[in-house]
């Protein structure tokens, strides 16, 4: 009898020690956790994208969130022919494009980095860091960026790209940006037989907003040193934002889209119908 | 706010990376059935003037020689010794006005109009044999060494 009495009141012990932590758990709740919400998530209307039209911006990119661009250049020149020719090929639409598929992440906080492969077999990696948000202590924003493309699928001819990205964002109008960038092989010919194997670029853009949703994007890549064959490359674009996409028709004097290709240069006389879309999965 | 700080270490591999790979093209793809060409006199001597290529183009010594008591076609002697005081600065003894090369100007160089059969030229592209002609790759490189002054190098 004595055994069993010891043993049920062990039971009992048992059970209350068990019970107890639930208990006192129901007679004091916590608090509901409720995740914090990423800062980065917001819209940022003043600078909805993570690029101009070709040239990066200093949009942070949410840890762990992805985001996807295409980007189409069509081949044929607007100015080709007379305006009854260009109706017919439908303002080029007709024609070739070279296509760009981009997916890019967010691995660390500030921290993006991604994959962009053109239809003309370049593949371009590039990872850029977020080292200063324009606040109230900060009157712009800086990133930097490193990337490298290669073309014939990332087997020949490499040209990697160091660079940093400076913006403003100016309340109401939109965003300016000013983008030293160096590019090494911008010249595709072996380094014995060139004067200059490497470009020095200065990107300079704007985004405007002209509505809520809309607006007008101006960017160009002046190459103020070193290998600089043809002529500046620039782009002029529209574009509306909705929802989680952002829509882009644009117009430039080239079709190449990384950044090795704007050290090339874009055309002196001829100009390219293009458009963007992105896409970005958090919205 | 800086918040670099965290990711340096990142930013030193992406450079290191970067510092290692190997960017330029090759030459020897560029120079194609001559891959030791090199845009240097003694190189342009030896495997385009001298040496028949992987490709079964004439060397330009076979008949721009006086080896043997021959004479040169053209009045142009390739032969190793006397081969650079040839071309440099010398006028082309078929064409009026023409120089076989100009230093520092590889367009009007006549060795170029010639060797790419370019209107105006007198006589046939050169070699004569009517092909393999010089590739693209290998006119570049040999473009290449008048431009940057057509040294004796």
């Amino acid at each position: 009898m004595t055994v069993r009495r010891l043993l049920a009141a062990a039971a009992l012990c048992a059970a209350v020690l068990w019970v107890t932590p639930a208990h006192a758990q129901q007679a004091t709740p916590a608090a509901p956790t409720v995740p914090e919400r990423d800062p980065d998530q917001n819209l940022d209307a003043l600078q909805p994208d993570f690029t101009l039209s070709s040239l990066p911006t200093t949009l942070r990119l949410p840890r762990y969130r992805f985001d996807f661009r295409v980007t189409h250049r069509f081949g044929r020149p607007l100015n080709q022919g007379d305006f009854g020719d260009l109706l017919a090929d439908f303002f080029a639409l007709d024609s070739s494009a070279q296509i760009g598929l981009e997916l890019r992440f967010g691995f660390m906080r500030g921290t993006q980095g991604g994959i962009y492969r053109t239809n003309d077999r370049t593949i371009e990696f590039f990872v850029e860091h977020n080292l200063l948000q324009q606040s109230d202590t900060s009157p712009i924003g800086l990133s930097a960026l490193a990337a490298i493309d290669g073309t014939n699928n990332f087997k020949d001819s490499y040209s990697p790209v160091l660079g940093a990205i400076v913006s403003r964002k100016v309340t109401r109008l939109g965003a300016l940006y000013v983008e030293p960038i160096w590019v090494n092989n911008s010249n595709q010919l072996p380094s014995e037989i060139v004067d200059d194997n490497d470009s020095f670029l200065l990107g300079l853009g704007g985004r405007f907003r002209l509505r809520r949703t809309v607006y007008v994007v101006v960017e160009a890549a002046p190459r103020v040193a070193g290998y600089d064959p043809d002529t500046t490359r620039w782009t002029v674009g529209l574009e509306k934002l909705v929802g989680g996409h952002l829509f882009q028709i644009n117009v430039s004097n080239g079709v190449g889209t990384t950044i090795s290709q704007l050290a090339r240069g874009g055309s002196a006389d001829d100009t390219f119908l293009g458009f963007n879309i992105t896409r970005k999965f958090w919205r | 706010m800086l918040q670099s700080r965290s990711h340096f270490s990142l930013w030193v591999v992406l450079l290191v990376a970067f510092g290692s790979l190997a960017c330029d093209e090759k030459l020897s793809d560029l120079a194609g059935p001559s891959p030791n060409l090199q845009p240097t006199f003694a190189s342009v001597q030896h495997e385009i003037f001298e040496a028949r290529d992987a490709s079964g183009r004439a060397a330009c010594t076979e008949c721009h020689t006086d080896v043997g008591g021959r004479t040169p076609s053209g009045g142009l002697n390739l032969r190793h010794e006397v081969a650079y005081a040839s071309l440099v600065g010398i006028a082309s003894r078929n064409k009026a006005g023409a120089v076989r090369v100009i230093a520092g100007d590889a367009d009007n160089s006549y060795i170029v109009h010639k060797l790419e059969g370019r209107p105006g030229i007198v006589g046939e592209r050169m070699p004569r044999t009517g092909g393999p002609y010089l590739t693209e790759g290998q006119m570049t490189i040999l473009k290449r060494w008048i431009a940057t002054g057509a040294n004796n190098d």
